[in-house]
């Protein structure tokens, strides 16, 4: 993995960082579940703060290209999964939605899954 | 987590003094102490490493440094403005001196950076360059292996390719998380790069204290061609040339006629304490 750090992009480093970690996670280059360089060893190697380095991994952990576990490091979260989780929370908003109106009108989970039974009849 | 609490600090000089200065120094960090000649940098130092009377407490890791002198002291590496040791030693000699001195002195680790920085072990230091006595002073702060390393001006009189190297260096000394730099700084770029936290003082005062990731946020280096109310009533440090407006304010500005851009340390710091003085400092 390649980072070219920028003094005259006007784009604050943490951000530059994170960009280049995201192409390099989405391109492949760094394979799934794999670790990324620690903090400390990055802020070293590309002469910043520690504490831009950090923002830059913590904003890809709440972003969810990245996921750290306590005492080991930051990981490439795998990007099927990434996408599998999101069309999965996607789809329990919507059945929720639902499952909220029919509860409203008294009709029960027996009922919905009647109905989606039928549907799928059809 | 903190290494070093400053609580409540007064030291008075009649003409100068610091005034009830509360401080946080984070453990596992770098942070930058930013000032003007006489702003009380070197006197902080000094008084941390207890060179200077003053009232008020200052805690490492928790503990009071007036009651864990010796414990705290032999944890912390000091490069202060000068040698503190004889001009007229040799490195090899001085090896000698400090690996009695300190028993955690790595002998190998002082060796191999002498090399790296070409300074000749069997020279006197009083022939070395100013530049070179100043790499040796922080060799040796370095080779104490200390948790908690500070700094007095660590890179002014060295050449650039060696500032390089010396700022490498403090960054392979901050690998280990349990290890804290404190420097201070006229301002010289390389060392803005690496601190993780920015503590500006004048007179004795803090006029801020942020880290680097906020700064970069929340403040912003304006030009514009014309003056408003409503920018006169943001800007600080406001300067006038003869083609229009410089200020640095802390939130994001846009409009016609107006460029805003990520201020460097210098630039804040050189804004910053002009808007001290006008009074116009909004924290």
């Amino acid at each position: 993995m390649r980072i070219v750090i920028s003094a005259q992009s006007g784009q604050p480093i943490y951000e530059q960082i994170k960009k280049q970690i995201i192409s390099a996670i989405a391109g492949g280059e760094v394979a799934p579940d794999s670790a990324l360089p620690s903090i400390r060893y990055m802020a070293k190697e590309l002469g910043v703060g520690i504490i831009t380095v950090k923002r830059a991994y913590d904003d890809l952990c709440a972003e969810g290209w990245c996921y750290s576990l306590q005492g080991k490091g930051v990981f490439a979260s795998p990007l099927r999964d990434s996408a599998e989780r999101k069309f999965t929370d996607e789809l329990t908003r919507k059945l929720k939605d639902i499952a909220d109106y029919a509860a409203a009108s008294g009709v029960g989970i027996d009922k919905l899954i009647q109905i989606l039974n039928d549907l799928k009849g059809e | 987590m903190n290494a070093l609490e400053i609580k409540n600090l007064t030291v008075d000089f009649g003409d100068f003094a610091i005034r009830k200065m509360n401080l946080d120094i984070k453990k596992g960090a770098v942070t930058g102490l930013v000032g003007r000649n006489g702003a009380g940098k070197s006197t902080l130092i000094k008084t941390i490493m207890r060179q200077q009377p003053a009232t008020g407490s200052i805690l490492y890791d928790g503990k009071k440094f007036s009651e864990h002198e010796v414990e705290i002291l032999s944890k912390t590496a000091c490069v202060f403005d000068a040698p503190h040791f004889s001009l007229s030693a040799k490195p090899k000699k001085l090896k000698k001196a400090f690996a009695a001195l300190y028993p955690a002195f790595n002998g190998q680790m002082f060796d191999e950076l002498c090399a790296k920085f070409n300074l000749p072990q069997d020279k006197r230091v009083v022939k070395y360059s100013l530049g070179m006595q100043r790499k040796l002073c922080i060799i040796i702060a370095l080779c104490q292996s200390p948790e908690l390393l500070i700094l007095d001006e660590p890179t002014s009189g060295i050449d650039p390719v060696d500032r390089a190297e010396v700022v490498a260096l403090l960054q392979q000394f901050m690998l280990d998380e349990n290890h804290t730099i404190l420097f201070s700084t006229h301002i010289t770029e390389d060392l803005d790069k690496i601190a993780d936290y920015i503590v500006m003082i004048e007179n004795g005062r803090i006029l801020l204290n942020e880290d680097k990731v906020t700064l970069t946020e929340k403040y912003r280096l304006v030009s514009a061609g014309t003056m408003t109310e409503e920018l006169r009533a943001i800007a600080i440090g406001l300067k006038q040339n003869a083609f229009g407006y410089t200020f640095i304010c802390d939130r994001p500005v846009e409009g016609e006629g107006i460029s805003s851009k990520i201020p460097t340390v210098e630039e804040l710091f050189v804004y910053l304490s002009a808007g001290n003085m006008n009074g116009d400092m909004r924290q």
